[in-house]
């Protein structure tokens, strides 16, 4: 008989697991409430209503302890954000304590400034994790000092440029190995706090253009002196102007350099191809077309193993509005073509973000999405809008013109939506078996393997809402492998490295983000899935410098690969 | 190189075709504005060409020129519907309403089969939170009581539908399926009632509402009027 079950687990594929979650949020220290920012004067309706975000969480091993911690974010004037320790490492349990007071990162949501979003990045290659603080203001940029403790250095770093930014990613745009920062900004650059005018409201509700758009840092950062210079107009980045809400990166035509995709609310997305040289170029128009969705988040992953990434962009579909979200599929000519109805993954209500990862391990990437814009009384905010909306030469950008929300209820209690990758071009959504078909309003997604037991967990944060922290705990999952990177000629956290696998006569495909994914960063270890593969046949990593090495890892564990210097 | 081009020859040549014949049929409606077959294959060569804007002016213009011209209200709806799959989800709504107001204007003036059927089948697109839904009723039911009254057409079918639509939209399923089953006794064989009739629960409501997805353009082509026995 002990036989016949050895065989029977031996024969069975690999996959097969059924995803499930449990949340622990509470029982592990990570239930943090989120408040957003609560407006002065006649406007804070409708403001409010209009910056319901905020609500972020970054992974990222800030005390170089081993295990990833996490920092959450909050809005409302003089809250502070949470900087929450993993004790993994110390304790061999998962649970976090919350050090912001001791490591002094709490700022940002002063009287004329709002936190948006929170990124880690090893700015200076010192090898500890600096943290910058996105907000509806200037950012802040904490120095990580080492020993836990992180000084202020917004001042001096020349990150001084105000704007509405809601989503900041790093990465190396020049391959310089300096991690450069790029700033999506929602709003024009007007303090909403204290509005100079009330025309602060997309022009057009699918095709705006009076947005904030993108700003590029480039960092030049001599010794531990952080600083940037902005390059967004000799990037040539400055003539977008829409309402960015997210920005991805990745290296989507293979070849070698990182290229960007901007996701618009009220309109167009944007695709910029990296042209190698320190600038961009718009390719938009070719690759993907000019969309009046309302673009909200931007996540890269080859959910096909096709070896070109592709990306995934969510956008609103609901009774009232029905845009479905684009997975754009990469033809590997710097084309792209929509398959979200295709495979089923067209719809995930009024989504936030989504990030692709193997939570089965079975060698196929699936998708977590968020969803969900305000859930309160049972009065509907549509037809108050629309009554607004139909209103024959309204002026959008009026914010007097806005209905007044109140304790309505918009586009609230969605369920979240898990898709699994059937490994077919098709996923299939399994979130109330997984057990995180959660109806808060959802914002961001922060993916780390936290407990360290091979399989991916997520953090998501909600606005407005307490955070949810589900571990996973799915079982019969299949084999894995994680590589922390670190870069030696190139940035140090990586960001950019390429990473191939290869494995019982399959190949993956992965590269280190920072900070893709609308409201939150993942960690940046890779992570494969190979599923029944029983060992790893090569493992080839192309360095954001351009070096390419073939290294060894073993299955099942964490490995850490320097770059050869 | 010429491969290329001809395609692209192949691809333009209808969009210049269908723009070309835009003057000749502006004229002739602006003769007679109610001339439903001149209009209808001006809107056709719209869609064709994606002169969307300049169908929408010209109704406009004709309209204000000829104000009780039933039909060119009626069109001039139309014309904004036409619109609908080409634009974005907020403006499709601006558009789907601006579209119902002519087509009350229409109504206003000649309460017609077709004018009726138009209106009630466009209450059918807005979510139930507007509470469209008696009013497609009450359209749809006049519209079906003019079809009665003279010799059955199969594009009368359509209201049939729509009717069926909307009382299953106002939460009355029994009625639904009964107009549908009236209906297809007086039109064997038509394929959309077949699938209705052919569905239940969950999987009818996901059909109709499949059928009223504002994203697929709407069938506005009006020649059945005319053609069709």
């Amino acid at each position: 008989m002990r036989r016949l079950i050895l065989f029977l687990l031996i024969a069975l594929p690999a996959g097969a697991a059924s995803l499930r979650f449990e949340e622990i949020g509470g029982k592990a220290g990570a239930r943090m409430q989120h408040h957003t920012r609560k407006f002065p004067g006649p406007h804070a309706d409708v403001l409010g209503m209009f910056t319901s975000g905020g609500a972020t969480a970054a992974v990222g091993d800030y005390d170089g302890d081993g295990d990833e911690d996490l920092y959450v974010t909050d809005s409302d004037a003089g809250t502070p954000g949470h900087l929450l320790r993993n004790q993994l490492k110390e304790t061999g349990k998962l649970a976090f304590v919350d050090v912001t007071a001791e490591a002094g990162v709490g700022g940002g949501n002063d009287a004329r400034s709002i936190v948006a979003d929170a990124l880690w990045l090893d700015a200076d290659n010192d090898g500890a994790l600096d943290l910058v603080l996105a907000r509806f203001g200037t950012p802040v940029l904490y120095r990580n000092e080492g020993k836990g403790g992180f000084k202020d250095v917004s001042a001096g770093s020349g990150l001084d440029r105000f704007a509405n930014t809601i989503a900041a990613i790093a990465f190396d745009y020049d391959n310089d190995g300096r991690l450069d920062l790029l700033l999506g900004n929602y709003f024009p650059p007007v303090n909403l706090i204290d509005l100079p005018t009330p025309h602060v409201l997309p022009n057009n509700l699918d095709q705006a253009d009076n947005g904030g758009g993108v700003s590029l840092w480039r960092n030049v950062t001599e010794k531990d002196k952080l600083r940037f210079v902005e390059v967004t107009e000799k990037a040539g980045l400055a003539r977008h102007t829409g309402w960015t809400l997210d920005a991805g990166h990745a290296d989507l035509d293979n070849d070698g350099w990182q290229d960007l995709y901007l996701a618009g609310d009220y309109g167009t997305d944007r695709l910029f191809w990296n042209n190698g040289d320190g600038t961009f170029r718009d390719g938009t128009k070719e690759a993907v077309g000019i969309d009046t969705r309302k673009g909200m988040n931007v996540d890269m992953g080859d959910y096909d193993r096709d070896g070109w990434l592709d990306v995934y962009v969510t956008n609103i579909t609901d009774e009232y509005m029905k845009e479905c979200n684009m997975l754009w599929h990469n033809n590997g000519n710097r084309t792209f073509s929509d398959l979200s109805k295709e495979t089923g993954t067209c719809n995930t209500l009024w989504g936030w973000a989504a990030k692709f990862g193997d939570f089965d391990d079975d060698g196929w990437e699936d998708l977590f999405v968020v969803n969900g814009l305000r859930s309160a009384g049972p009065e509907n905010y549509i037809p108050v809008l629309v009554e607004m909306i139909i209103t024959p030469d309204i002026d959008f950008t009026d914010v007097r013109n806005w209905p007044a929300i109140r304790d309505r209820t918009w586009s609230g209690y969605q369920k979240k939506k898990l898709f699994r990758n059937l490994g077919d071009q098709s996923f299939k959504e399994v979130s109330a078996q997984a057990g995180v078909d959660n109806d808060q309003d959802g914002r961001g997604i922060g993916m780390a393997d936290f407990d360290q037991d091979g399989r991916l967990d997520l953090y998501q944060t909600n606005a407005n809402q307490p955070a949810l922290f589900y571990r996973n705990v799915t079982d019969g999952t299949g084999n894995w492998l994680a590589l922390k990177l670190v870069g030696t000629k190139s940035n140090r956290d990586a960001i950019g490295a390429r990473v191939t696998v290869k494995a019982g006569g399959q190949t993956w495909i992965r590269e280190v983000n920072g900070g893709n994914g609308y409201a939150g960063q993942s960690s940046t270890l890779v992570h494969v899935g190979l599923g029944s593969a029983g060992k790893v046949d090569a493992v080839e990593i192309r360095w954001p410098s351009g070096k390419v090495e073939k290294v060894s890892a073993p299955l099942n564990k964490i490995t850490t690969i320097q770059e050869s210097k | 190189m010429k491969r290329r081009a001809a395609l692209l020859i192949l691809l333009v040549w209808p969009v210049m075709a269908a723009a070309a014949t835009l003057p000749e049929l502006e004229s002739r409606l602006a003769a007679d504005p109610n001339d439903m077959k001149a209009a209808n294959e001006y809107r056709k060569a719209v869609i064709q060409a994606g002169e969307y804007d300049r169908a929408i002016d010209f109704f406009k213009k004709l309209v204000t020129d000829h104000p009780k011209a039933a039909y060119a209200w009626l069109n001039y709806g139309y014309a904004y519907v036409d619109k609908i799959p080409a634009a974005g989800s907020i403006t499709q709504v601006i558009l789907a309403n601006t579209a119902l107001t002519n087509f009350t204007k229409s109504i206003e003036i000649e309460r017609s089969w077709i004018a009726l059927f138009t209106r009630g089948n466009s209450y059918l697109y807005w979510p139930k939170i507007f509470g469209r839904g008696p009013l497609a009723v009450a359209d749809l039911e006049e519209a079906v009581a003019i079809s009665k009254k003279g010799p059955q057409k199969k594009v009368y079918a359509r209201a049939w539908i729509a009717l069926g639509d909307a009382y299953w939209r106002t939460d009355q399923p029994d009625k639904a399926k009964a107009t549908w089953k009236e209906a297809l006794a007086l039109f064997p064989g038509e394929p959309q009632l077949e699938a209705r009739l052919a569905r239940d629960g969950e999987d009818l409501e996901a059909y109709i509402y499949d059928q009223l997805d504002p994203n697929k353009r709407v069938d506005t082509n009006l020649s059945p009027l005319w053609e069709e026995p």
